[in-house]
């Protein structure tokens, strides 16, 4: 008979080796690797959600973060990474409902990012090329990783490590302004329509900045609604509704409960910055170096 | 401009790796249909963004050097993979599997098989 000991011993090591990977992010206190999606696979919950309490430090487990422009099924024509489809984005399954104007609209913008209409990086006009703000939606729509959620008695913060984005949605019950001076993140509110359900209103978004990494355009009449249901203590799901009857014929679902995954109060978040003296550096060596067609440099 | 034939020592058709997973960002200017093996030295590792680069010379059969610009991901991204600062160093001999520019030029992206020094680093996907 093994001993109590050796057996608990045994126990030990052999659980210590299911869950080695995410001791191992846990064992260095800084620039923390969030655990991939799988790791989250059959978890049970650890509890019930606590009432009214976005807080603590969120992250989408995939692996490179949840992108809009991959993760909805209208949004990459030709599927992840394909050059097929059209780029009209018509002939697919579920096309976003583009009004005459947004379809405009979209063919004026070149992305770097993923979907039929790639171009080289050096030819993107994307505000993220030059490091300039993404501003909201963007900002979520594109690469979501690990987010830091700060909740006061009168805000929620959102803290994006990735390109330095920041959110402060007011949940002191003021209304969103009437005649807005846009800016790249908007104005946000929002309420909780119950003890497990935060809804946050945007608007006044400025229309320069573009919905996503594929290039999908937005005017200053943009509304987006995100839903966060916590549907225990470890999880949100996120619900991402566009609404913008200039570009749009109908509101479409841009996240539609997407899970976010509590990470342990001292997860920390690495930095993952837009330079643009590195962006140059980077076009210089590579970006320019690529060119399919030099003559359009 | 690079010996077409030399330097590269092996193509590997992209069937046996499936499709591309990512649009990596610029990734219409390479060629994702197919690997290419890129084996030499390591000149320089630049662990930055928004891409990490790895810079190799490698040999053709006439014996002309060429160096290689191999991208990766962000240092974020690697570091999700299992990669460090260190895990590239100046002399390191290496073999990494690549999509090339489409316009020929001795540019890459790094999609497949890493070998340094003789051993195959495995990334945690």
């Amino acid at each position: 008979m093994m001993s109590k000991r050796l057996v608990v011993s045994l126990v030990t090591v052999m659980a210590a080796g299911i869950i080695a990977p995410s001791l191992r992010a846990q064992d260095e206190k800084w620039n923390n690797v969030p655990p991939r999606r799988s790791a989250y696979d059959g978890r049970k919950s650890s509890g019930p959600a606590p009432r009214r309490d976005m807080s603590g430090i969120w992250d989408a487990a995939q692996t490179l973060g949840v992108s809009g422009a991959t993760e909805h099924p209208a949004l990459l024509p030709g599927g992840r990474g394909a050059e097929g489809g059209r780029e009209d984005e018509t002939g697919i399954a579920k096309p976003l409902p583009y009004t005459p104007a947004g379809l405009e609209a979209l063919k004026k913008n070149k992305p770097s990012g993923p979907g039929v209409r790639q171009v080289d990086s050096v030819l993107t006009n994307d505000p993220a090329g030059k490091c300039d703000p993404l501003g909201f939606p963007y900002m979520f729509l594109w690469e979501l990783r690990t987010l830091n959620v700060v909740q006061t008695p009168k805000q929620v913060i959102m803290l994006s490590p990735f390109y330095g984005n920041y959110r402060v949605i007011w949940t002191d019950g003021r209304q969103p302004p009437k005649d807005p001076d846009p800016r790249y993140n908007g104005y946000s509110v929002g309420n909780w329509v119950d003890d497990y359900t935060f809804v946050v209103q945007t608007t006044g978004m400025l229309a320069k900045t573009w919905l996503d990494h594929a290039g999908r355009p937005h005017s200053d009449q943009l509304a987006v609604e995100e839903t966060y249901r916590r549907v225990d203590r470890d999880t949100i799901e996120l619900t991402m509704k566009i609404t913008d009857p200039q570009m749009y014929t109908e509101p479409w679902l841009a996240l539609n409960k997407i899970p976010l995954h509590l990470q342990p109060p001292d997860f920390d978040i690495p930095e993952l910055l837009c330079s643009p003296s590195e962006f140059a550096e980077y076009n210089k060596q590579v970006g320019g170096v690529v060119l399919r067609d030099s003559s359009k440099k | 401009m690079p010996n077409k034939r030399g330097i590269v020592a092996c193509l590997v058709a992209i069937a046996a790796f499936g499709a591309p997973l990512f649009a990596h960002h610029g990734a219409a200017s390479f060629d994702t249909s197919k690997m290419v093996m890129v084996s030499g030295t390591v000149t320089e590792y630049v662990w930055t963004n928004p891409h990490v680069l790895v810079k190799v010379d490698a040999k053709d059969d006439k014996g002309n050097i060429t160096n290689w610009v191999l991208e990766a991901w962000n240092p974020v991204t690697q570091a999700s993979r299992g990669w460090t600062k260190a895990t590239f160093k100046p002399g390191d001999d290496v073999s990494l599997e690549i999509n090339r520019a489409k316009n020929g030029q001795p540019v890459g992206e790094i999609r497949g098989r890493i070998v340094i020094n003789g051993k195959e680093f495995k990334e945690s996907l």
